[in-house]
């Protein structure tokens, strides 16, 4: 553990010193990430001064929803960077190094790919949005709720890190998989911006059973809020989340095991 | 000597989708894919003992860098046997990369907007080299490789040489037994090839790696190694000391004749004659081994009017390009010849090998 937290260090040690060879361009990615993001909650947050309401969830209570989104995507890109730009790292050959070094294969890629800066970004929006909304809408911290709180957003870390390493898996196949990311990750994310209860059921059932965005933010939240349409959901929905994260990646590990074999190597 | 690498019956082959062009083609592309299988390594089998360093040359797609990245574990072989200092490369990836360090000339391990310094800090802990040989060799390293002035500083700003030894001291900070180098010289200039084959030559004879050298510079080859594997198509074509490939160009001639009247058929015994057409040229290709210059040319005066001529002898290059061709044949048929040839000085680790390789076909 000492050891993989050295490697860790140092991983980040240079990644952030490389960074920072510009500092100007280090600064305003910062900002630049902060203020896109934020761009989404203004829209949302002037949507909801006309509408009041969202399927009886106020803009406070949407907020807190929307902030899981950003602390758990914060993590997640300091350690799944690498895994989201996969096809990348095949196509440039910088995979190949990876297999060249006498360490695990994932555990380079996890630790070595760390977008802080972003991380930053995201991680200062939704910690920010936390503050707003938690205050607000009266969620009781004690050691019980704190303490699920940082469970669900490990195990909401890891069901996005599944699915990126699952597409990882499949680029072994058939190295692109960035219209299928598209499609299966960045649009169910805009979709978890709003309660999952507003939707039909085909997408429900994508989000709580294909791509499981529901268990990274609403029902974790529906844990603090107990809204009334969590009723259509069965209850123990809302404890599970990191069952789920810890499950998923695991199958998602077993695959990506399975994968590795299938590596063929771009020509020079 | 210990045998440091094993290769035996090794095959690999690519499925390679056939791209029909067009619309319709495009259209047909992604309803009926039709794939054709290209085999990049097709039975090639070799052994190399420790301390050896070998020039593995070919044309481009000859199937080197296939070959290089099997043995270093990053693809898995369809069949055949590997073993490398008593490791299954692709089997026991982890603990078998702790011994090898590989150099692609193409692709640089350090990073861009970082000084060398810092990547081998990151490649310190990566490799967990312990801090006495950590310092040692780095210490080593940036006095043989001449590093000194530029190790501090950002790599973007060093020269293609520089990068390239920085890039080299990278792969051996950990003390590698064997170092595949993956056209380390490409782009470089003459100054900073001369270097690097210094270096590596160096490192071969003090430290005793086993080195494994692949280029389309055969200057390289000359400089550094004494045996060598050319392979071509995925098969093996010659597997042996770079002297009796040397000594193919010793006794192979080539006369460029300017003949006045070209329509006249030519035929003289022991040799190959081919017309150029851009030069209007007849060249003439023999062996002195079997039939004499002077016997050449006087059967070529003799019938026809020559306007000029001139007697070449064909470089390394030139020889290795007719090897790939399959026009010159090197007269040793195998390994055991081929050291035999060169005598006992040279090779005499390698004469008392147990598997003599398989004769190779075109010799």
């Amino acid at each position: 553990m000492k050891d993989i937290l050295s490697l860790f260090f140092a991983y980040a040690r240079s990644g952030l010193k490389s960074r920072f060879q510009y500092k100007v361009d280090a600064i305003v990615v910062i900002f630049a990430v902060f203020l896109r993001e934020a761009g989404g909650v203004i829209a949302m947050y002037l949507a909801l001064q006309k509408f009041g309401t969202i399927n009886d969830w106020s803009i406070d209570e949407l907020l807190f929803l929307f902030s899981l989104i950003f602390i758990t995507y914060g993590i997640f890109i300091v350690f799944f960077m690498a895994l989201r730009d996969f096809p990348d790292w095949i196509k440039h050959g910088d995979f190949d190094r990876v297999l060249l070094r006498p360490r695990g294969v994932l555990t380079q890629l996890v630790l070595c790919g760390a977008d802080w800066l972003a991380a930053f970004g995201h991680g200062t929006l939704g910690i920010l949005l936390l503050i707003i909304s938690a205050n607000r809408v009266g969620v009781e911290w004690n050691v019980k709720t704190v303490l699920y709180y940082l469970m669900c957003v490990i195990g909401g870390v890891l069901i996005q890190g599944a699915v990126f390493l699952a597409f990882s898996a499949i680029t072994f196949y058939v190295l692109e998989t960035n219209s299928l990311k598209e499609i299966f990750y960045w649009n169910m994310r805009k979709f978890a911006i709003y309660p999952l209860s507003i939707y039909n059921k085909f997408i429900q059932a994508i989000l709580i059973f294909v791509v499981p965005f529901a268990f990274v933010n609403y029902f974790p939240a529906q844990f603090f809020l107990q809204k009334p349409d969590m009723a259509s959901y069965p209850t123990w929905f809302m404890y599970i989340t990191p069952i789920v994260g810890i499950v998923l990646y695991a199958l998602a590990y077993a695959f990506w095991r399975f994968s590795l074999r299938f590596y063929k190597s771009t020509g020079n | 000597m210990e045998t440091m690498i094993n290769v035996e019956n090794l095959c690999k082959t690519f499925k390679i989708q056939r791209r029909s062009t067009g619309f319709t083609g495009a259209v047909k592309n992604i309803f009926r894919p039709t794939y054709e299988y290209k085999k990049a390594v097709n039975d090639v089998s070799f052994s190399i003992n420790e301390g050896e360093m070998v020039g593995f040359i070919g044309p481009n797609g000859a199937g080197k860098s296939t070959t290089v990245k099997m043995l270093s574990g990053i693809l898995h072989p369809d069949s055949g046997s590997i073993s490398v200092a008593g490791y299954i490369p692709h089997k026991q990836r982890k603990d078998y990369v702790a011994n090898i360090g590989v150099v692609f000339g193409q692709k640089s391990q350090i990073s861009w907007d970082l000084s060398p310094l810092d990547s081998y800090e990151v490649i310190k802990h990566i490799y967990r080299i312990p801090d006495k040989l950590y310092k040692d060799n780095l210490e080593r390293y940036t006095e043989l490789l001449d590093m000194s002035d530029f190790i501090d500083r950002p790599v973007r700003q060093l020269s293609l040489g520089q990068r390239m030894r920085a890039d080299i001291a990278a792969a051996l900070l950990h003390s590698p037994k064997i170092v595949f180098f993956d056209e380390p010289t490409i782009g470089i200039d003459v100054v900073g090839k001369d270097k690097i084959r210094r270096f590596i030559k160096t490192l071969n004879e003090t430290d005793n790696i086993t080195m494994i050298f692949t280029t389309h510079d055969m200057q390289d080859i000359e400089q550094t190694c004494q045996r060598l594997i050319i392979i071509d198509d995925g098969k093996k074509l010659y597997d042996g000391s770079l002297e009796n490939v040397k000594s193919g160009c010793v006794s192979t001639r080539i006369i460029e004749a300017e003949i006045e009247d070209m329509t006249n058929g030519i035929d003289i015994d022991h040799t190959q004659i081919t017309h150029d057409e851009s030069s209007g040229k007849l060249i003439v290709t023999f062996d002195t081994d079997k039939i004499s210059t002077s016997e050449v040319m006087s059967q070529l005066m003799s019938t026809n009017s020559v306007k000029d001529i001139s007697i070449k002898e064909p470089g390394i290059d030139a020889v290795i390009r007719d090897i790939y061709e399959g026009k010159i044949k090197v007269r040793a048929a195998t390994r055991v010849s081929a050291d035999a040839s060169v005598g006992a000085v040279a090779f005499s680790n390698v004469c008392h090998r147990q598997t003599a390789p398989q004769a190779d076909t075109r010799f």
